[in-house]
């Protein structure tokens, strides 16, 4: 989220919500929308289903599932052919709008309605009241990033951001409201196999700098992974994506290329809902396959369950986040400090004592938590003492490593303060009072230092740095196709000391960019760049010049290194539209995108989906459970307001299929599975498209599991998992599955 | 026996003979015990207590464990159990709202669903470990096969219910292991 929900309330007057049902999913996230809503500002809501969300909006939207990038296209077509941009922050703050530009001239309104299925007057409406109504947010979900095209549908909703100038502004921006409770948090912490903490990525200065904040050499680290070197010669799988929670299946299956120094044989799950990814079939017979499946959950992991396997699965019980200490991510960005409530109830442990305890089996657990030991000393990360007390020192060595975003200022004595005094906030610009004056509740990141207040709005070039300002990031290089990729001589923030835009700050550059001169005991200490500075002195001289460290850049609205540079519209994997499948095909088949190989146009051009499987499904959410449900289900309370599997569908599809109310019915996916789930007539849904909530577990293609559960823990729910039929299909860069834009057959049972 | 005769027996200040007394009068339990709640057992709340049902207790600020938006919960504690959970009204995101989810915490937290003790399956039933057990165990079997096929050999799913610290010292575990393969839901 660029903004806070205070700032939506205080400052929006108009919020397009695509691909996110808030009321239910983020009840009070969305309340906030509510209070906006009264406070004057319009409501727009895109939608492949009516949902809560969009029962309040001022305009509703239907689309197809997988028409995102369409449909903004026919926005941005309107705007630009009528000259509503804002020329002034494209011309200053953005690169390559020309290109998108180009695109968005293809699609002509009647196009757009075309491939999208809103109507040419809703796309004239809806791009003229966005354009014109300022500031206006844009607030999206998992109904963008789920998708074979995600990582295109979250491009192409900042670029309407930046092209009507909302982009940095209050009230404006992009308010991706991320799901679970810390997913901002555990993404920052990379719980991905992608990268290390901070987005450093996976490369050897990365991990030279992990290694140095660790206590340990690089050498130690390389002798942990897999001895084969590169052609480069360096340690190849230390350096290679791992897989990921989409495919890590095909590690052990093996039925599509795989590019590993193994085979996945152990399956250890801490806190994951297996039963919320797709593909169940296949997992579960990945999970058959292993050696062994380890699982650390408070409740029953349904990893446990779906399997048929008789031995080689442990379950350890782990606490809840109420029987633990730490910080969480908002997902504004703002720290939040958790109080340990009561002990671990019953033998279980925390998670991280349960990892502490393996690392001791393991042989490294010294090496592991050394960290927690040291400080930094003269730009020098050096241990200072032989204990130490958790959280409070893990909290500190993320402090002082990860830089990339902004952690430098989260030290533990100023998160436990902004708790014991949460009362000082003000709720709608999250500024302190009293004793809090000058800091935003929970420093949002960037906080870049001690001192530093945290950043309420991203890209706010209005306020000073050191008030929680900043331009674009330089992180793209100097120039581009010999257009410079620094923002221009206007862009000058109130308190910057040199004019207009400038490049991240690094060693190299730092004495030409402020014009000083650094002493030799300063260079000795400074680190290669800001993001690696351990010293400090780099953010030192950023404060004192009134500059942000990262610098001061021009958003680019192509990427380069993707496949589609400009974001374009591709017809889902399975499309029930085979005419448009020829005109918007996908992209060629991946040889290795984390480990493995994945179809994308063979499998959509294999044959003409649409005519076995003549609906389109996809998700939905319910206000009394969220992911796999794994958690609420086993609450008598929440599990009573939906006390079984279900699925969406509109009595004229259902009649065609001889389907009742609350009958049951099948529905089968392309890839040859089925669910056995209770039709609900409902007309939020189109006779085109069933929808369905995909927090079930514990029933697989019709068979019931319960029998697996250990005894006393069976959920007082359990249904087939939507995740079963959801349908093949991956995102190209994330890996993200399609979860949201497939086709079925539905048949009654 | 029912709850009142227990708490009759128990009572100091009703003897045995009296007891039986009563009972020897046909009333049976359910009228003996009115009989005696009447008379003995009602004491006096305490001072405390007419302010506080839970004497003793703790408040925790604390935060809900289920959506992003980041609600502030405030938790009462006694003598480490949970026993009440109130909104903050004057949290900052929240401001006292909780959805269905958020009122919940405390009976999830409590929830007789929760695993209890270390379990293994064999040969198709589940049985109880210790901790040591379990441990050692899983890590045996897992050094072995990093032994035979390397460490890539594991695959490590975390979480989105980690707090920071956890999800930071979950990645750093992989990398100590020696893979890559680490991954969350930030993925889908």
């Amino acid at each position: 989220m660029t903004n806070h929900f205070g700032d939506i309330v205080a400052n929006s007057k108009l919020i397009m919500m695509v691909g996110a049902n808030s009321a239910v999913a983020n009840p009070i996230g969305f309340k906030h929308f509510l209070q906006a809503k009264d406070r004057g500002a319009k409501l727009i809501v895109v939608d492949p289903i009516f949902t809560r969300s969009a029962a309040k909006a001022d305009i509703y939207v239907r689309i197809r599932p997988g028409t995102d990038i369409a449909f903004a296209y026919g926005l941005l077509h309107v705007i630009f052919k009528n000259g509503w941009e804002d020329k002034d922050f494209i011309d200053h703050r953005t690169y390559a709008m020309d290109q998108i530009r180009a695109e968005a001239a293809k699609w002509t309104p009647e196009e757009a309605s075309n491939v999208s299925g809103a109507s040419v007057a809703q796309i004239l409406e809806v791009a003229e009241l966005y354009a014109k109504t300022k500031p206006a947010a844009i607030a999206w979900s998992l109904g963008i990033t789920q998708h074979s095209v995600g990582s295109s549908n979250t491009r192409i909703l900042p670029i309407l951001a930046l092209v009507t100038g909302n982009a940095g502004k209050a009230g404006g921006g992009c308010q991706i409201i991320r799901g679970h409770d810390n997913v901002q948090g555990a993404t920052d912490m990379a719980n991905l196999a992608d990268s290390l903490p901070g987005y450093y990525g996976l490369g050897k200065a990365a991990w030279e700098y992990y290694a140095k904040t660790w206590g340990v050499s690089l050498e130690y680290l390389q002798s942990r992974f897999h001895p084969e070197l590169d052609a480069k010669g360096e340690h190849k799988w230390m350096h290679a994506k791992g897989f990921s929670l989409a495919k890590w299946w095909q590690g052990v299956l093996q039925e599509e290329k795989t590019h590993s120094s193994a085979p996945i044989r152990v399956l250890w799950v801490q806190g994951t809902g297996i039963t919320s990814m797709s593909q169940q079939v296949k997992i579960k017979e990945a999970i058959d396959k292993l050696d062994m499946l380890v699982v650390a959950e408070p409740f029953v992991n349904e990893a446990a369950i779906i399997t048929d396997r008789k031995d080689g699965i442990y379950i350890l019980p782990a606490a809840t986040q109420f029987e633990c200490e730490g910080t969480l991510s908002a997902t504004n960005r703002s720290a939040q400090w958790r109080t340990q409530v009561v002990e671990p109830l019953y033998e279980s442990k925390a998670d991280h004592e349960v990892m502490f305890a393996f690392a001791k089996k393991f042989g490294f657990y010294d090496e592991y938590v050394k960290g927690m030991k040291m400080r930094v000393e003269k730009g020098e990360v050096v241990q200072y003492k032989d204990d130490f007390v958790w959280p409070d020192d893990a909290v500190r060595e993320i402090a002082r490593t990860v830089k990339s975003i902004g952690l430098s200022g989260w030290t533990p004595e100023r998160l436990r303060k902004h708790q014991a005094n949460w009362h000082l906030f003000d709720p709608l610009t999250l500024k302190g009072h009293g004793e809090m004056e000058g800091e935003y509740y929970g420093l949002p990141w960037p906080c870049w230092d001690e001192k530093h207040p945290g950043s309420p709005v991203l890209y706010d070039v209005s306020k000073p740095v050191n008030e929680g300002g900043m331009g674009f990031r330089n992180r793209f290089g100097m120039e581009h196709n010999g257009v410079s990729q620094i923002a221009d001589e206007t862009v000058t923030l109130p308190g910057q000391k040199i004019k207009g835009g400038y490049p991240q700050l690094t060693k190299a550059n730092i004495e030409k960019v402020l014009g000083i001169t650094l002493s030799e005991e300063e260079k000795a200490q400074m680190g290669p760049s800001w993001a690696m500075d351990f010293s400090g002195i780099i953010q030192k001289y950023a404060r004192e010049y009134g500059v942000c460290v990262y610098g001061n850049a021009r958003a680019r609205t192509i990427v380069w290194e993707f496949p589609d540079p400009v974001p374009v519209h591709r017809e889902p994997i399975h499309s029930p539209r085979w005419d448009l499948v020829q005109k918007y095909p996908a992209l060629p088949d991946q040889d290795n995108n984390f480990r493995v190989a994945t179809r994308f146009i063979s499998e959509q051009t294999k044959q003409d989906w649409s005519k076995e499987f003549p609906t389109i499904m996809t998700s939905m959410r319910l206000v009394n459970l969220s992911g796999a449900g794994m958690l609420e289900r086993t609450s008598k309370y929440l599990s009573s307001i939906t006390p079984e599997m279900f699925a969406n569908i509109h009595p004229d599809l259902a009649s065609k299929y001889g389907i009742e109310d609350k009958g049951m019915m099948w529905i089968h996916a392309p890839h040859g599975t089925k669910i056995k789930v209770r039709a609900h007539y409902n007309r939020s849904v189109t006779a085109d498209r069933i929808c369905m909530p995909y927090n079930f577990a514990g029933v697989m293609q019709g068979v019931d599991l319960s029998a697996n559960y250990p005894e006393g823990t069976r959920p007082y729910t359990i249904g087939e998992s939507s995740c079963t039929v959801v349908n093949y299909g991956f995102d190209p860069i994330t890996q993200i599955s399609e979860f949201n834009a497939g086709l079925c057959r539905v048949e009654k049972a | 026996m029912s709850k009142t005769e227990t708490q009759i027996l128990s009572s100091s200040k009703v003897g045995r003979r009296s007891f039986l007394k009563m009972a020897a009068l046909g009333t049976a339990s359910f009228g003996a015990g009115n009989l005696l709640a009447k008379e003995e057992k009602i004491r006096a709340a305490s001072a405390e207590e007419v302010k506080n049902p839970f004497p003793g207790s703790k408040t925790v600020k604390t935060i809900c464990s289920i959506c992003s938006a980041g609600c502030g919960i405030k938790a009462e504690v006694q003598n480490g159990v949970w026993v009440r959970q109130e909104p903050a009204h004057d949290h900052p995101i929240s401001e006292g709202s909780h959805c269905c989810k958020g009122t919940d915490q405390i009976d999830l937290t409590k929830s007789k669903q929760r695993i209890k003790y270390p379990m293994k399956k064999e040969n198709g039933k589940w049985h109880r470990l210790t901790w040591d057990q379990a441990i050692e165990e899983i890590s045996s079997k897992m050094l072995k096969i990093r032994e035979e096929n390397g460490p890539d050999t594991a695959m490590f799913l975390g979480s989105a219910k980690f707090n920071n610290q956890q999800s930071y010292y979950f990645r750093k575990f992989a990398a100590f292991w020696g893979s890559n393969n680490i991954d969350h839901v930030a993925r889908i």
